[in-house]
């Protein structure tokens, strides 16, 4: 590959917030689901402020996606146009002026976000009634968030997945982004509700527990894929690919990937996990290292687009 | 559909002119663009949004003259299995019934992904109209048995166009041809449809090496990273989902307030 022939989509910061949101919304609601399908008496209140956040950090997902567009109607072209063309790419299935192209990870992502934000909806309407007196809906709110959570996950994913099917060296030869961003999503959507719970205060400490382990075992995933990610581009063998490494790992953005993204993000926190610190989980504590995870999710994701679109 | 069309450059042939530049955007009604330094007489560095066809200079050093020198005029290559096509989430992006490829600007919403999906960064963002553009092999000219502004200026013929499977045969014969001559690296670069993204129906006849030319040896399609991907994505959502369950359910502490 020659890298300086290729051009950048030149993405700005708001498509970082959006992915970072989506993250959020996709392992929030997962989380929320686990801990419901569970025990949802003892985790009553993670269930509550999970379903939430992910209706509050989904909301502006598409105003982002129409504010980078330019026009409302423009996104509405992700999913429909009034008359599809039919040789739009292999495997494309139109149904009406509806289109969904499989290969098209930005397709299938915006359709995604579509029925997630429903299930969020939904979810979040129902823990709402319930904590209101209500009665609520159990067998509603089970499948909402069984469905919902499988398209929790590819909203928090589809990003990575996405990246890696472009042109760029650094993306294209990588593979395991997709599965980072589903890691993040996950820590960073857990420590989105610790924190919520935490600065509240009251939380049962059990439950708070639970849910920092949960936060702390979605860092040693993102950890491990964060690796592999590199591991797999420096390996990939060619010339160009690894040179495109150079400015996460030592160039322009390496501080901030040291810093922020390996040392903010996942060992202080880890650390501070494993010491077992976090075992009677102090409120202090969790939000403290709620707010690490956070923003090294962010920074992760942010260095390693900006990184990629260098070459 | 019809038969494929396609555009065959012979850099061999190619004088470095620029006619071909200068006939695509009066066609195309491109609008001027500030001139770049690049360091040789190529103007602009990339293909732009009002720049949709690019005579490249490469100067390769050589022991026994000194330096060679390389001109190529360089467009979309139409590919087979074509990356931006793939990406483009609005279905904006079509092939005509020539096999070429082509983005409705209607339909298209400016968001950008097939600018970076494109292996030779052919897609450019033309940022008045909030579209992407390209290369149409000057579509409305094709559709009236025109051929595309560009191959009809070009005063060498190294730009030709017509039906893919005669440009071919013509390639193949042209390259025998200078081999004979001792032009021993002529090559054809995008003509074998068994090859890379299916072949490009703007193949290349160089004289060197692709990388001299700024061209990838192994052009692949970014789609193709799309299931393995989305399979480790899927292990990636277990490992965590098992965690969660195993977090949710052990009672660490076991101190309740």
């Amino acid at each position: 590959m020659e890298p300086g022939l290729l051009k950048s989509a030149e993405w700005p910061l708001l498509i970082d917030v959006y992915f970072f949101l989506g993250g959020i919304a996709g392992g929030a609601f997962v989380i929320a689901t686990i801990a419901n399908l569970l025990d949802a008496e003892r985790y009553k209140n993670v269930v509550r402020v999970g379903y939430y956040v992910a209706l509050l950090a989904v909301i502006p997902a598409p105003i982002l996606l129409i504010v980078d567009l330019g026009l409302p109607t423009r996104f509405l072209h992700m999913l429909m146009v009034s008359k599809p063309s039919t040789a739009i790419g292999q495997g494309a299935m139109t149904l009406g002026p509806f289109h969904v192209k499989p290969l098209s990870p930005m397709s299938m992502g915006a359709w995604a976000l579509m029925v997630f934000s429903g299930c969020a909806f939904l979810a979040a309407l129902d823990v709402f009634l319930e904590h209101r007196g209500g009665r609520g809906f159990p067998a509603l709110r089970t499948i909402v968030g069984l469905v919902g959570s499988v398209f929790g996950f590819f909203l928090a994913a589809y990003p990575g997945v996405l990246l890696g099917a472009t042109a760029q060296p650094m993306f294209v030869s990588g593979h395991w982004l997709g599965a980072l961003f589903l890691a993040v999503g996950a820590s960073t959507g857990g420590a989105a509700i610790a924190l919520v719970l935490a600065l509240v205060g009251g939380e049962r400490r059990d439950a708070l527990a639970a849910l920092m382990r949960t936060v702390a075992i979605a860092l040693v995933v993102q950890a491990v894929t964060l690796v592999l990610f590199i591991v797999t581009v420096k390996m990939s063998g060619s010339v160009g690919i690894s040179r495109a490494l150079a400015p996460l790992v030592s160039g322009q953005y390496s501080l901030t990937f040291w810093l922020g993204a390996v040392t903010i993000g996942l060992i202080v926190p880890l650390a501070l996990a494993w010491s077992g610190r976090l075992r009677r989980a102090p409120a202090g504590l969790a939000a403290l290292v709620a707010i690490l995870v956070l923003v090294g999710g962010f920074v992760i994701k942010y260095v390693l687009i900006a990184a990629g679109q260098v070459a | 559909m019809a038969r494929t069309l396609a555009m065959f450059t012979d850099v061999s042939l190619c004088i470095g002119c620029r006619a071909c530049q200068v006939a695509c955007k009066q066609w195309n009604q491109l609008a001027p663009e500030e001139p770049e330094w690049t360091g040789s007489y190529q103007n602009h560095e990339h293909f732009t949004d009002k720049s949709y066809r690019l005579v490249r200079f490469f100067e390769e050093p050589d022991d026994k003259v000194g330096v060679r020198w390389h001109m190529m005029s360089d467009v979309c290559k139409h590919c087979a299995q074509a990356g931006c096509l793939e990406a483009c989430p609005t279905g904006a992006i079509y092939r005509t019934e020539f096999g070429t490829v082509n983005i409705n600007q209607d339909i298209c919403n400016g968001c950008r992904y097939c600018v970076s999906a494109c292996p030779f960064g052919v897609v450019a963002f033309n940022h008045d109209t909030g579209t992407a553009t390209k290369c149409t092999f000057c579509n409305d000219r094709i559709h009236n048995g025109l051929g595309p502004a560009c191959a009809k200026a070009c005063p060498t013929s190294s730009i030709r166009f017509g039906y893919r499977d005669e440009l071919a045969t013509l390639a193949r014969k042209r390259v025998d041809e200078l081999k004979a001559q001792g032009v021993k690296d002529a090559q054809l670069y995008g003509e074998d449809q068994n090859g890379p993204l299916g072949g490009l129906n703007a193949f290349f006849l160089i004289t060197g090496k692709p990388a001299i030319y700024g061209l990838p040896e192994q052009p692949k399609l970014p789609q193709r990273n799309v299931f393995v991907d989305s399979l480790l994505s899927i292990g990636s959502a277990i490992a965590v989902g098992i965690g969660a369950v195993v977090a949710f359910r052990s009672r660490g502490g076991k101190e309740e307030i």
